[in-house]
């Protein structure tokens, strides 16, 4: 069967030999009839989103701009953790003082793990599925760093948040290199069903929604990914 | 448990296959329970998509499309995810695929790793191969702990571990990870599995993983999961070894769009999956720096050569015609005797193997074409099943080893009744006669003797009218006159 072809040129081969011949009469046509857009208000889209997270048990607060440390500050108490890992792009002003904060200079995995949390930005928010996206820029971090601490606390402008999955596909025209799509925080319903909080994954997920952008330093949460 | 067979070139027929979990009322629980629980929660998330049929449609478009230019997709694929710095292997079959990854896994003198859930991996019996070269294979997704740690097999694509209940699991973690005390509450079990592979995340350098998607347009990479275990995988170890069937590609990276609703949806009635992570090559700073891709095509080209059966391919392993099958619902998953189980599997298995093995898988099904409306890529499972049946009986007619046999003897007295309508009805009067013997005053026949002793040692049979519908109609004719 296989003879002297490499299996590159052989399977190659064999695939468009086998495809020469017509497809299925009933084969589909493409036509993507779906909904791209989503149809709801900007304050029913980020109600949405707040609803979703909160479905998946997310901790989410709203907050504008001007109190965006305050809240930040806020989460961090509540948690009642310490040290805390930040991306090097995360702007200055949010690593509050009180907290022992370890910024991502090259830190190994080791010692992003002896943290207790983390605080990220994101790049986006898909309000139908309440999901976080990371496109793991300056200020979003590399993908080991939101992925080691238990904790995790995402901050996302509203005017991030699309309502539908087309909509995101539609805010960049060149793919990421590196994206990872957070739909609450890790679970598994491998045992009898049971849906258990907290695999591998850290097993809280919180989220600053901020409104009311023309305070945020756009620059800083841009980064790599535009 | 052991005993399961998961190699289709040597797990007995189906009906011999399913009567275990037949006859295990545990196994039939846990399996109605699991596949009950996934089908709500799909109906409920399903019916809240108005665009549903148009997401389908859509979905099986990208991919009829990307099977019919499958050679040019995926030589755009290993371009892209070459300049990203990946490196692209192609297996033949799957003794070249595990070749590949041990030669791989040589040069980077491993003696463990880890591993993301991957059907693919199985399908190529690569465990087994890992440990006769001494390398130890640690799966990191919580079922496949289960079965790895239990040394049982999958049966079923998505929740591969849902014919193990609670107290089996407690056994198993108490015994092998030295725990004791351990409770069997699901939270005290899956903290355990956190535990016992954290270390393994941290430290063992060499990962394996199947993949969900490969995007052509930048070579990237897709994997949708739950627990975190694969965003581990991904990212922690030095070296990453990814294996995927040449099918799994899709045009562009916008594709995911209408990929990831239908996947997610259909496999565990989820909106979207708690982690997807899609990844191209490699970079500084962030992941492996060293990425291979195998791609696999191990019988997926005679496939897409037969126009019926080209269609399988289509499939992103949802598991969505498992848990609606009424067949896969009662007999489980190890009956079909193959890592792919259920309605996919009674179609996939067959023609991996090249119609050699597994040739009762076609016959494991009622046609009743339920996993047909539930497929998010809309593969017509049950017209598939038929073309199979079709070449399964002209193989053997071919052969001649069945002429004898009472179906085929049957088949072709049947043949010679039912092609003339004079003969046909001598037989039905004659039938109605001798059915009659056995039907009791509730109209059913619950024993029949012989060869009909098949049929009613599982269910009833209702005997036959005392009018046959011709005669009916003759006699309403005559009235109306």
């Amino acid at each position: 069967m296989k003879g002297p072809m490499p299996s590159r040129l052989l399977i190659l081969d064999r695939l468009r030999t086998a495809t020469v011949r017509p497809a299925h009469e009933e084969s589909p046509i493409l036509r993507r009839r779906y909904i791209r857009r989503g149809q709801l208000s900007e304050q029913a889209r980020i109600q949405l989103m707040a609803d979703r997270l909160w479905e998946y048990d997310a901790e989410v607060v709203k907050c504008t701009s001007e109190n965006l440390v305050g809240a930040i500050t806020d989460r961090l108490q509540m948690s009642k953790r310490l040290r805390f890992a930040a991306p090097a792009g995360l702007p200055a002003e949010w690593t509050v003082p009180g907290f022992d904060w370890k910024i991502d200079h090259n830190m190994t995995y080791e010692e992003i793990e002896q943290c207790d949390g983390v605080v990220t930005t994101a790049f986006a928010g898909i309000a139908e599925s309440g999901t976080i996206v990371l496109h793991h820029s300056q200020s979003e971090g590399r993908r080991a760093l939101s992925l080691l601490p238990d904790w995790h606390l995402c901050i996302l402008r509203t005017d991030q948040v699309v309502e539908t999955l087309p909509e995101y596909f539609d805010l960049f025209r060149n793919a990421p290199q590196f994206a990872t799509y957070i739909s609450g925080p890790s679970a598994t319903a491998d045992i009898e069903m049971t849906r258990i909080k907290g695999v591998h994954g850290p097993r809280f997920l919180n989220v600053i929604l901020v409104q009311d952008t023309s305070k945020v330093d756009t620059a800083a949460i841009q980064g790599r990914s535009q | 448990m052991s005993q399961v067979v998961l190699d289709p070139r040597l797990a007995p027929p189906f009906p011999k296959a399913a009567l275990p979990v037949l006859r295990n009322p545990q196994l039939r629980k846990n399996v109605a329970h699991a596949t009950d629980v996934i089908q709500a929660k799909r109906g409920k998330l399903v019916a809240e998509k108005t665009d549903w049929q148009e997401l389908r449609n859509a979905a099986a478009a990208i991919k009829d499309d990307v099977l019919s230019n499958l050679g040019n997709y995926l030589e755009e694929f290993e371009a892209r995810c070459t300049e990203a710095g990946g490196v692209v292997h192609w297996a033949w079959d799957a003794a070249e695929a595990r070749r590949i990854i041990l030669d791989i896994l040589r040069k980077e003198q491993a003696s463990q790793v880890i591993k993301i859930k991957t059907m693919t991996s199985s399908e190529i019996d690569l465990n087994p191969a890992l440990k006769s070269a001494g390398i130890e294979a640690i799966e990191t997704d919580l079922a496949e702990l289960i079965l790895q740690l239990g040394e049982d097999e999958p049966s079923h694509i998505v929740v591969p571990a849902l014919h193990v209940s609670r107290s089996q699991v407690r056994e198993i973690f108490a015994r092998r990870m030295g725990l004791a005390d351990l409770s069997d509450d699901p939270q005290a079990l899956t903290a355990a599995a956190r535990t016992y592979l954290r270390r393994a995340f941290l430290t063992v350098p060499t990962a394996i993983s199947g993949a969900n998607f490969l995007v052509a347009e930048n070579g990237s990479v897709a994997i949708v999961e739950s627990e975190g275990n694969g965003r581990m995988c991904l990212t922690l170890p030095k070296t990453l070894i990814t294996l995927a069937g040449v099918e799994k590609v899709i045009p562009k990276f916008s594709d995911l769009e209408v990929m990831l609703q239908v996947l997610a949806r259909s496999a565990t009635g989820e909106r979207m999956n708690p982690y997807t992570s899609v990844w191209s090559g490699v970079a500084t700073g962030d992941g492996p720096q060293k990425f291979h891709v195998v791609l696999l095509d191990n019988g997926r080209s005679n496939i897409l050569a037969r126009k019926t059966e080209r269609q399988t391919l289509r499939c992103i392993r949802c598991a969505a015609c498992q848990n609606t099958c009424p067949v896969y619902r009662q007999t489980g998953g190890h009956a079909y005797g193959s890592v792919y189980g259920g309605p996919i599997g009674a179609i996939l298995t067959p023609q991996l193997q090249r119609m050699e093995h597994a040739q009762s898988l076609p016959f494991a099904s009622s046609l009743c074409g339920a996993c047909y409306e539930v497929c998010p890529v809309k593969i017509n499972i049950p017209e598939v099943l038929i073309e199979l049946r079709a070449r399964v009986v002209n193989q053997e007619r071919r052969r001649g080893v069945r002429f004898f046999d009472p179906m085929y003897l049957g088949m072709r007295v049947a043949n010679w009744f039912f092609t003339d309508s004079r003969r046909f009805r001598f037989a039905q009067s004659w039938g109605r006669f001798g059915l009659g013997l056995f039907t009791q005053r509730d109209g059913w026949i619950h024993s029949l003797p012989g060869l009909g002793a098949r049929w009613t040692m599982t269910r009833d049979l209702r005997g036959l009218p005392r009018q046959t519908f011709r005669d009916w109609w003759n006699a309403r004719l005559k009235e109306g006159q």
